[in-house]
């Protein structure tokens, strides 16, 4: 697996800016922040808890990286998600992209994430308060 | 052939419990009939297989694949990371 591919399972919410700067050459970092919300399905909760099925789960979102980068051509991918309990407000998801443009980036942003919800094994289960 | 299979968020909910033994007819079946020993084990599963895939051994695996005694098997659908 090359290094511009980095994938990371965390316990708990993701630190509020844990990322290292772009590598050289990038004209364009995209940062994409997935932050549990109030509400889920219409009811109120105080957070969600996520489930994988490892290693299974980390190896499918390395292959999902490098079909990015090899359709979209961007340089580095950087991904961070939740297991366990992460609370309203705080950040579950993480994912850096970094191309030589922006167009690429954002592309690549946007399909990575369409096919992690579709297709890589985690859960997000709703947690309410008492 | 008794199978375990494991379950993961909402289907383990549905299910009651994180993973399930079934029976399944022959000593060769496939992933197809996995499905189906599923659907007749636990019919609160049925709805929601039409959009899960197995894996095998930790693989997304084809519904022609077969499923050997050993293998470890678990159920992938209405997965919802990000």
């Amino acid at each position: 697996m090359s290094n511009s591919i980095s994938v990371q399972l965390i316990q708990g919410p993701l630190d509020s800016d844990s990322r290292d700067h772009a590598a050289i050459g990038c004209g364009a970092q995209v940062v994409f922040d997935g932050i549990v919300r109030p509400q889920e399905e219409g009811a109120p909760i105080i957070g969600l808890k996520y489930e994988a099925y490892e290693p299974m789960t980390t190896r499918e979102l390395m292959q999902l990286a490098e079909r990015m980068i090899a359709k979209h051509g961007v340089s580095r991918i950087c991904v961070e998600h939740s297991v366990g309990l992460v609370p309203v407000g705080k950040v579950s998801f993480r994912l850096i992209v970094e191309s030589k443009h922006r167009k690429e980036g954002l592309q690549a942003t946007d399909e990575f994430i369409d096919e992690m919800k579709r297709v890589v094994p985690l859960w997000k289960m709703a947690v309410h308060g008492q | 052939m008794q199978i375990k299979v494991l379950l993961f968020g909402p289907q383990a909910q549905i299910a009651g419990q994180s993973s399930i033994e079934i029976e399944v007819v022959g000593e060769a079946p496939t992933v197809a009939d996995v499905l189906v020993a599923l659907s007749e084990g636990e019919p609160a599963l049925a709805p929601s297989l039409s959009v899960s895939r197995l894996a095998i051994n930790q693989q997304f695996a084809a519904p022609g694949d077969a499923v050997r005694a050993a293998d470890e098997v678990a159920l992938i659908g209405m997965v919802s990371g990000g």
